[in-house]
């Protein structure tokens, strides 16, 4: 069933971000073509993208590349070459799709990605990704460091002092890593510069995330905060990613004080919890709104970080505020229990009605509870829940009927509940 | 008298139901789905109107559910079976406040507040994994009609234990019991203890407050039924119109609407 | 008879005691010592801290096949492996109050959201987590993980009330030391001569290992390795293998017996193998942390959960099939394992590469039909028997 007419996803920030992506990916096609310039690969979960700007060294996130792929519905082939190759069924899709990738050149239909100069593992949280940059080391043989992130798992929620020490040691060992692989050293004030960049554009962020708190919200904080996420990952410290978020934020602000939100009515505010199905995302954000449904909050948006509640990086502390960004200001590095938390404030502070689960059988990190998580905010919390399950990069697990049957179900039923609470049933016989 | 009708396309059977203003059940009817969806919702209207002696102008609404909802073109209306489910089988029995459906393709657990409205739901449809499906596949792999299944399996003494409720793999594991030499009573059993187990995982989700109503034609197999009293450690409610249940509530929630009049409910949905 | 039914062996009457999810010998200790128990998800957990700190290390291998899962389905999703959701309902089911605390580590992403959701919803067991390193190049690592490893003491002796002294963490490590010494000793004693050992019999003697203290088990390891030198038995005509996968979730003993009644003599495994962890004994002159800590780091045995970019994942495989002089490997797998099946593809390729001939196999705790896999493993052997 196709969208209602009149309803536009596209506003400036989403041509802008076509814009500047293009150009990313077209500098990571001219490293790939060799231009003397290096690439490192690395994952997105809480990452020192800041230090490989620094040296000039092109950021390419694996995981950026296969969504896209998924998204231009390219996914399949790849995921299949790896399964051809003796990977599972049950292991990752991201991975598989990545595999798939280097085995076909690393030729997507959007861009030449460039080979690893150096492999970049931030450990945070998924281990998936121990394994995934494990295997791209074998097939590579580029160098490869494995960033250890310490799990946050103290009463108090926090890393230990001597996280911080670990990880910022960790850093000077990439920095000099990345000195060996580029020849040169690193200029401190530049870095500097950079991480004061990234602290202005996570401000600007944090700023827009708070928008969604208005009524209506003037974004969908799931569907359209994935297309923010990208130059938040990629261009992240650099003068384009900034004014990316500029643009962002004084598009946003219009829109909350013209009181204009992505649909003609805002009937029903959502938390969405786990990453979307890439291969099936407009099918998929279709099913919300043909109930009025708007996400006021996601917890994958915060995947790279989490800035929403007060984090800074910190120019004056450059390392030590990347190793905390990485140890505990995003949602990967946290426990299960704080993400639990971190949906409850979404809840309150966001003013939303119910709460959606987008359960993913590739991503066990996000996935694996989730039926306690439903349990706990349908039992003690009394919110309206609904868990479905997907994929975010396979295809074959997307059903749509089922789908669109359990979210009509579950609309269907705050509908009725309103009007019951609103006007009062007829009584039965 | 006002007259409402609901209309129920399942995966395998359509079922359609007829109520009067006193929600009373004056004609039900049931015929294979088949191919063609829009053709057995037409069919299975007719037959219930032909008992109720009607004609189609004299229905105030007609509400479609089931999966095939959308092709039942000369419906108001859709809802979701799991709405319908929820009010039919509190319109059975207005104690129910848990509704379990072992459907052909899924299963639901339903958790209903006394006004027959969905609190909460948990489905499960990924596969076909302790849905009717599975039974059909067990019945054939011992070699008898899935209606007998209920019956024989009461004279288990032994029920076996299976390591997959799979149905792609259950039968391998039933034809080596039937190699051991177990009996098809204890075999059935087991087949029924599987399903059972799986469906009170996802009741427990729900949560399993009485009474508990089973819906839809699984219910008809006591076996299960004693199997899921047996997991519950409580009773299981079950209808002799447990099959119609799903058109049932679509009636009653039609009826609704011809009673509230035009324009009392919430705008249409925007698609 | 076969070797796996000789009820003389000592190991013969333990059978049950390893599945009995009623913890007699936890129940046992308590009575006798009246100290705590801490329960050890897989795979490796430093038991020797637990220990000093006057609690009972105890192996947490969820339900086996005989806890039926009715709550904890509720609350794991279907393509999770079954140990996580069977160690999740043994709380349901009451099973884990002999114990006062439970040990997780960030072996995997699902066994992670497990130690969260176990500490919600059965807050009378206190949950310690280790985060144990996966950057083993870097020399700060090593001042991390004794950092680390004094942070889970502290928090070990706060349940026991008990304060710990370098002393009480050398005898400790003495202890294991001297348990693992034995385990060695059997594992080589069988790969020289595997007719005298049966694989059952020495997991059972291994699974033992994590339900007692490891004082009161070595003497029976002892006593197990003279009574299996003491047999003179005769090779039989089997291909040896390596196994390798089944490092978390456990297969049922009557599995491990099926493959090796199937016609292969396992001369090296890693069953159980965070409670065989290190090659050597951990030195216990100076400071006792850190030994452990350097210990994990660069004398520990290969793991699935143990990322290490100095070597190619494979190679401990293939150097362990040469080792052992191995015929074939077999990859023993849990349904659903993340870990395992991410290295599968690697040792796919190495045993192809090195013209290791290998099977594939999946399992899942809760079995109890074994006739699928016998044929495959007898048909792997006749392959391999009439080359």
């Amino acid at each position: 069933m196709s969208a209602p007419t009149g309803i536009r996803y596209q506003g400036e920030l989403h041509l802008l971000q076509k814009e500047i992506m293009a150009k990313y990916f077209a500098e990571a096609t001219a490293i790939a073509q060799g231009n003397g310039r290096k690439a490192a690969h690395l994952l997105i979960a809480g990452n020192p993208v800041e230090l490989l700007r620094a040296f000039d060294v092109l950021p390419i996130y694996p995981e950026v590349n296969v969504l896209q792929l998924a998204v231009r519905k390219g996914s399949l082939p790849f995921i299949q070459k790896a399964e051809e190759l003796g990977y599972a069924t049950d292991n990752c899709a991201y991975v598989k799709a990545d595999i798939g990738l280097f085995h076909a050149g690393y030729k997507t239909p959007f861009a030449t990605i460039p080979k690893p100069d150096i492999l970049v593992c931030n450990y945070v949280g998924c281990n998936v990704y121990l394994n995934w940059f494990e295997h791209l080391a074998e097939l590579t043989g580029a160098p490869a460091m494995n960033i250890d992130i310490p799990f946050i798992r103290t009463a108090d929620g926090e890393p230990t002092a001597d996280d911080v020490i670990y990880v910022v040691k960790q850093l000077e060992e990439l920095i000099v890593l990345l000195e060996n692989v580029t020849g040169r050293s690193l200029d401190w004030s530049a870095f500097t510069k950079i991480v004061e960049r990234s602290a202005r554009t996570g401000e600007l962020w944090a700023e827009i995330k708070a928008m969604t708190q208005s009524r209506p919200a003037p974004y969908d904080a799931y569907f359209d905060s994935v297309t923010m996420m990208a130059p938040l990952y990629t261009l992240r410290g650099t003068e384009e990613g900034l004014r990316f978020f500029e643009v962002a934020h004084r598009e946003m602000a219009e829109r909350v004080k013209a009181g204009t939100g992505p649909l003609p009515e805002e009937r029903f505010r959502i938390v969405i919890e786990g990453p979307p199905p890439w291969p099936r995302l407009r099918v998929f954000r279709d099913m919300f709104t043909r109930w009025g449904a708007v996400a006021v909050a996601s917890t994958y948006s915060t995947v790279g970080g989490l800035w929403e509640f007060g984090f800074r990086h910190d120019p004056a502390h450059p390392l030590e505020s990347i190793a905390r960004h990485m140890l505990s200001y995003n949602v990967c590095n946290r426990t299960f229990l704080q993400r639990y938390e971190q949906m409850e404030r979404y809840v309150d502070e966001w003013h939303a009605d119910a709460v959606v689960i987008h359960s993913v059988k590739s991503c066990r990190l996000f996935s694996a509870g989730q039926g306690d998580m439903r349990e706990h905010f349908v039992r003690d919390r009394d919110v309206p829940t609904l868990l479905i399950e997907s994929d975010l990069e396979d295809p074959r697990y997307f059903s749509e009927a089922q789908l669109r049957n359990r979210i009509d179900a579950f609309f269907e039923a705050l509908e009725q509940r309103r009007i019951t609470a609103g006007r009062g049933a007829p009584v039965p016989a | 008298m006002r007259y409402a009708a609901g209309v129920d396309v399942g995966s395998t059977q359509t079922k359609a139901v007829i109520v009067d203003e006193d929600q009373r059940i004056i004609a039900r009817s049931l015929t294979d789905t088949g191919a063609y969806l829009v053709r057995a919702a037409d069919r299975a209207f007719q037959s219930a109107l032909d008992q109720a002696g009607l004609r189609r102008d004299e229905i105030g609404q007609v509400i479609g559910t089931g999966y095939g909802r959308f092709k039942v073109e000369f419906g108001d209306t859709q809802v979701t079976e799991i709405g319908c489910h929820a009010k039919g089988a509190w319109a059975l029995i207005p104690a129910t406040r848990t509704v379990i459906d072992i459907g052909g393709q899924d299963t639901k657990a339903i958790k209903v507040s006394d006004r027959g409205e969905v609190l909460d739901f948990a489905m499960n449809d990924k596969c076909a994994a302790g849905s009717g499906r599975f039974l059909t596949n067990s019945a054939e792999a011992v070699g008898l009609e899935v209606s007998e299944m209920g019956a024989r399996s009461m004279d288990a003494r032994q029920p076996v234990r299976l390591s997959t409720v799979c149905t792609i793999f259950v039968e391998s594991d039933i034809l080596s019991y039937l190699a051991q030499g177990k009996r098809v009573e204890d075999i059935l059993a087991g087949v029924h203890s599987a399903i059972a187990a799986r469906t009170v995982a996802l009741v427990r989700r729900v949560g399993s407050e009485s009474e508990i109503t089973m819906t839809g034609g699984v219910s008809r197999n006591m076996g299960i039924v004693a199997a899921l009293t047996e997991k519950l450690a409580m009773p299981v409610n079950v209808s002799p119109d447990s099959h119609f249940t799903g058109a049932l509530g679509a009636a009653i929630f039609a009826m609704e609407r011809v009673l509230a009049g035009p324009g009392a409910f919430a705008p249409e949905v925007l698609a | 008879m076969t070797l796996t039914l000789d009820p003389a062996f000592p190991s013969a009457r333990y059978r049950d005691v390893i599945e009995d999810r009623d913890f007699p010998t936890v129940r046992a200790d308590r009575e006798r010592t009246g100290r705590a128990a801490i329960g050890c998800y897989p795979v490796y957990g430093p038991l020797e801290l637990a220990h000093a700190a006057g609690l009972l290390p105890v192996g947490l291998f969820g339900g086996g096949n005989r806890i039926e899962i009715a709550h904890a389905d509720s609350r794991f999703q279907s393509f999770i492996c079954s140990v996580v959701k069977s160690t999740m309902e043994l709380g349901f089911q009451r099973k884990l109050d002999p114990f006062d605390a439970l040990m997780f580590e960030s072996i995997c992403d699902p066994a992670r959201n497990l130690a969260s959701i176990m500490s919600r919803n059965f807050p009378e067991q206190a949950v310690v987590y280790v985060h144990l390193p996966q950057n083993m190049t870097s020399p700060a690592t090593a001042d991390y993980l004794t950092a680390e490893y004094r942070r889970v003491l502290a928090s070990l002796s706060a349940v026991t009330g008990k304060t710990v002294s370098d002393d009480d963490l050398r005898a400790s490590l003495q202890a294991y030391n001297r348990m693992r010494a034995a385990l060695r000793d059997l594992y080589a004693f069988r790969d020289e001569r595997p007719q005298d050992l049966a694989t059952g019999e020495l997991y059972t003697l291994a699974r033992l290992a994590t339900l007692m203290d490891p004082l009161d088990v070595t003497p029976i390891l002892h006593e197990a390795l003279d009574a299996a030198r003491a047999r003179g038995g005769r090779m039989k005509d089997r291909i040896r293998v390596v196994l390798v996968g089944s490092f978390c979730e456990q297969p049922p003993l009557e599995l491990i017996e099926s493959i090796e009644e199937s016609g292969c003599y396992m001369v090296d495994d890693d069953f159980l193998l965070g409670w065989r962890l290190f090659r050597r004994d951990v030195p216990t002159d100076g400071d006792p942390c850190r030994a452990l800590a350097v210990a994990y780091l660069d004398d520990s045995v290969h793991l699935s959960t143990k990322h290490d970019l100095r070597a190619p994942r494979a190679k401990a495989i293939v150097d362990a099939v040469r080792e052992h002089r191995a015929d074939a490997a077999i990859c023993l797998i849990a349904k659903f394992c993340e870990p395992g099946l991410f290295d599968y593809a690697l040792y796919r390729k190495a045993f192809e590469a090195e013209a290791i001939p290998h099977l594939y196999l999946e399992f899942e705790e809760k079995m109890w039909l074994y006739e699928k896999i016998r044929t495959e493993v007898e048909t792997f052997v006749e392959s391999m028997l009439f080359r």
